[in-house]
């Protein structure tokens, strides 16, 4: 039966019949000192429905998210489970009325295997209660992961699984705990382009099985791929709901079709020009930094790239091709073999301070384990590789001064929101914190910049903000190397990419073959172990 | 604001201040036990004058604390350190040096042996790559033995004549003396029960001192930015470039140059040295003292006046007890219920 979409809310999907609404926010409202993070917002999640929630970072999505999973009491409003009305205290009472959250870090015990990850607090007993029985343990976990189409080995142990295997493990989990409703907190964004496909997959598996999958995502292309229902949140509200009919593509309340801009331009409240900015050129000759036949010590190796002054190189390749390793060799966080030349000298560094020292630094795609200090002030967190720039009394005494007009000076230039630099920059929103891991790096004034995943988890506009800052500091003669899971990120943003494979150089695009409009598949081929036409290599 | 909203800023408050708030309260309650007693300017030198030592211990802890470290040989180095000094400056008056020469020299033996043996704690942990926890067990164990087999398990007395023990009880006089209507001196000024002029010890000054420069530190340097930034994701710090092995290393050091000096100021109050009592469980107090002044014990924050607050607390608690009759076997397991207490309260969300 296909309804007309009488009005905004009421926009529904047409999948199963009138859908079984399982989860409702009604009017729900959430205050923080000074912030009122949520205002009164109303959604439902039904069943058999994949309900993506975009917005930009801050617009509240987390929040939400996290009154629906008990992890956040709203000031006033209700969570309505399957008709009821629901007071969660703490995540534990969501997860028994079957409302479970994928969380974004991963929660798994390191030292326990697979199986017993799966089953933990609620281990099959056997001899009084006294022992686990270990097979029905396993047998569980390996059917549970059947469910998800996946054969993992559950004997395993949890610190051995790559991001990706974690992320099955910890969906089978919420399985376990015969969750009917879901939440996806930004899933894909710790994820290959290969893996992230296999989660899309994934998803709509759950859907069909009658779960309500609750999305969050800034892809708005997989968004735009999976999601019946499109909900966007902007500064705390519910601008706009999209939904479709059954293979139709997704509709506003007109009847009209709606594609990613569209999303994207209800995200930010106006329309959104092209995110990327006018390429420049190399402003010198002599390569800013030069790697010959260079690798990260039984990570990667053969790897020769060289860099000029005001280039934009990018590397592509899936999680586990040897992108981070390298870089993180290049400033000696790891064990380095080949030549290293930065500036024409010869170099190889102890450490990021010593390739300071020589104007490399390196921003790491780890935002919350290595990027950044989240218990520490943002004001601290942006001065502190380049603290020595900003002291007094003979170098002993932090300027606090300077301090906080170099961190304003950058709150400014990526326009990030942040009323009050004092404060953990815990309390920020990832993307906000993510422009700050590149504004501590930036203030550090390096002549070569490694940015590893530069925009993970940052929202469309803030993705502009950053791409125009990169751009407009390689035109100022800064060499670029920008480490990316997004395509579109690098051919948008650099003059070539080179693609990793296994651990080396599989190929590389120069700037003309960007412009091609099949460059996207040219890079997953190359990626994957083909050659650019598609014969395996 | 909604009474989960009240609850949280008691919360939040509680955290915050609730360290002075129990110092408040502990003051008013032993005032009010002791009457005039209690306030009066001796009772308040005496008990701060007893802790001063502790205090210093407290202060270098909390640097160690923040840098997600922990030092249990502190009490092992104070009596190591100082069992050293005072037998080198024992050894300097036996050869005939003169008092101040070997009183000085004693002390830069007491501060160095304190310093060395921080240094090797510091390098254990940096070099050797031994948890702290352990790695300073081993030194609780074994710079005691070293001390106790200096001397046989005995007493080492200083063989100063008064120097030595005026550093350990001398100070400055709170008051001045002016000439009298005829002619004589007399002292104006805070006076002590028995109607001496009341003195400001050394032992005090250089307590109060250390904590100012150690607060300052940890706020104000890039030292102490470096410590709070290791303690609070040692993985980040690395990756922005903080030399971490270097930061910690120096925590330790530091620690023990504290101990050190802890070691010179309780021998030159005794005037010797007894192997097998000084700074005995001298670490459990300093630790209780931070961990009540509300430093995290997970490292990455931490406040250096809370921990002076923490150390005037269990001073406090130790002497209204005292002064109730209350049984010496018993003050332990009130000072444990009131750590326990003061973790309590402090935990907010930064757990």
């Amino acid at each position: 039966m296909e309804l007309p979409p009488s009005s905004i809310s009421d926009a529904a999907p047409v999948r199963a019949g009138i859908p079984r609404i399982l989860l409702a926010a009604e009017r729900v409202t959430v205050e923080y000192p000074g912030v009122r993070a949520l205002d009164a917002v109303s959604l439902d999640f039904r069943a058999g429905e994949i309900h993506a929630v975009v917005g930009e970072n801050g617009a509240g999505k987390s929040t939400l998210m996290k009154v629906l999973s008990g992890a956040v009491r709203p000031t006033s409003g209700l969570v309505r489970v399957e008709g009821a009305a629901r007071a969660f205290a703490r995540p534990l009472d969501a997860i028994r009325a079957g409302v479970a959250m994928v969380h974004q870090e991963l929660n798994l015990v390191p030292a326990l295997d697979v199986a017993e990850n799966i089953s933990l607090g609620r281990e099959p007993a056997r001899g009084l209660g006294l022992l686990v029985d270990r097979r029905r343990q396993a047998a569980r976990a390996k059917e549970l992961l059947g469910l998800l189409g996946s054969g993992l080995d559950v004997s395993r142990a949890a610190r051995d699984l790559s991001v990706a295997e974690a992320q099955f493990v910890e969906i089978a989990k919420c399985l376990a705990s015969d969750a009917k409703v879901l939440i996806f907190d930004e899933p894909t964004a710790v994820l290959g382009e290969r893996e992230a496909d296999r989660l899309l997959g994934l998803l709509r598996r759950l859907r069909d099985e009658g779960r309500a999958v609750v999305f969050i995502s800034h892809h708005l292309d997989e968004v735009a791929a999976v999601a019946d229902r499109v909900s966007v949140l902007r500064d705390g509200r519910l601008v706009q709901s999209f939904a479709r009919g059954l293979d139709e593509p997704l509709r506003d309340a007109t009847g009209a079709a709606v594609d990613e801009a569209r999303i994207a331009s209800a995200m930010v409240g106006r329309e959104l020009g092209s995110i990327y900015p006018e390429k420049g050129a190399a402003v010198a000759d002599a390569p800013a930094i030069e790697l010959i036949g260079f690798g990260a010590r039984g990570r990667s190796r053969g790897v020769s790239i060289a860099v000029r002054p005001g280039e934009i190189v990018g590397i592509a390749g899936l999680v586990g091709s040897g992108r981070t390793e390298t870089a993180e060799a290049i400033v000696g966080l790891r064990e380095a073999e080949g030549v290293l030349r930065i500036a024409g000298r010869e170099a190889r560094f102890a450490g990021p301070s010593a390739a300071m020292a020589a104007g490399v630094a390196y921003a790491s795609e780890d935002r919350k384990g290595r990027g950044l200090h989240v218990t520490l002030s943002s004001v601290a967190n942006t001065t502190l590789p380049s603290l020595g720039r900003h002291v007094s009394l003979l170098g002993l005494r932090i300027d606090a001064r300077s301090e906080a007009a170099a961190t304003a000076r950058w709150v400014r230039e990526f326009s990030i929101r942040c009323a009050r630099p004092e404060l953990p920059i815990s309390s920020l929103s990832g993307g906000n914190q993510q422009k700050f891991v590149l504004a501590r790096w930036l203030e550090a004034a390096p002549r070569v910049l490694i940015v590893d995943e530069p925009t993970r988890g940052v929202d469309v506009g803030a993705k502009g903000e950053i791409y125009r800052i990169i751009a407009a500091l390689a035109r100022g003669g800064l060499a670029c190397v920008v480490i990316s899971s997004e395509l579109p990120e690098l051919i948008g943003l650099a003059h070539r990419v080179v693609v990793m494979r296994g651990g080396t150089v599989a190929g590389e695009l120069p700037r003309e073959k960007l412009g091609c409009a099949d460059c996207e598949e040219r890079i997953v081929r190359l990626a994957s172990g083909l050659d650019e036409e598609g014969r395996a290599a | 604001m909604s009474a989960a909203g009240r609850m949280a800023s008691v919360q939040r408050f509680l955290e915050h201040w609730g360290v002075l708030l129990a110092f408040a309260l502990l003051f008013g309650a032993s005032a009010w036990r002791q009457g005039g007693d209690f306030v009066s300017p001796d009772n308040l030198r005496t008990m701060l004058n007893s802790n001063a030592a502790i205090g210093v211990l407290a202060v270098g802890m909390t640097l160690v604390i923040v840098s997600a470290g922990i030092d249990l040989s502190v009490g092992s180095m104070v009596v190591l350190a100082a069992a050293l000094g005072t037998t080198a400056m024992n050894g300097m008056i036996g050869a005939g040096w003169s008092e101040g020469a070997s009183v000085a020299l004693g002390a830069c033996v007491t501060l160095g042996a304190g310093l060395a043996a921080g240094s090797v704690n510091g390098s254990l942990v940096v070099f050797g790559r031994i948890a702290p926890f352990i790695a300073t067990l081993g030194g609780l164990a074994a710079y005691r033995s070293m001390a106790l087999a200096i001397a046989d398990a005995g007493e080492i007395r200083s063989q100063s004549s008064t120097l030595f023990s005026k550093l350990g009880r001398g100070g400055i006089p709170l008051g001045w003396e002016k000439a009298g209507p005829e002619g004589e001196v007399v002292y104006a000024g805070l006076l002590n029960a028995a109607g001496k002029p009341l003195t400001l010890t050394y032992s005090i000054i250089i307590f109060l001192a250390v904590a100012v420069v150690a607060q300052w530190v940890l706020s104000m340097s890039r030292f102490g930015r470096h410590l709070v930034a290791v303690g609070a994701n040692e993985t980040a710090a690395r990756y922005a470039g903080i030399a971490v092995g270097w930061v910690r290393f120096r925590a330790y050091a530091l620690m023990g140059l504290l101990a050190g000096l802890a070691g010179l100021m309780q021998s030159s109050r005794m005037n010797s040295v007894s192997t097998s009592g000084l700074g005995l469980s001298n670490e459990l107090d300093a630790i209780a003292a931070v961990v009540i002044g509300g430093t995290s014990l997970r490292g990455g924050f931490g406040r250096v006046w809370g921990t002076v607050v923490g150390v005037l607390i269990l001073g406090m608690i130790t002497n209204i007890l005292t002064i109730s009759n209350v049984s010496p076997y018993w003050q332990g397991a009130v000072k444990g219920a009131v750590i326990v207490l003061a973790v309590l309260v402090q935990r907010g969300s930064r757990d």
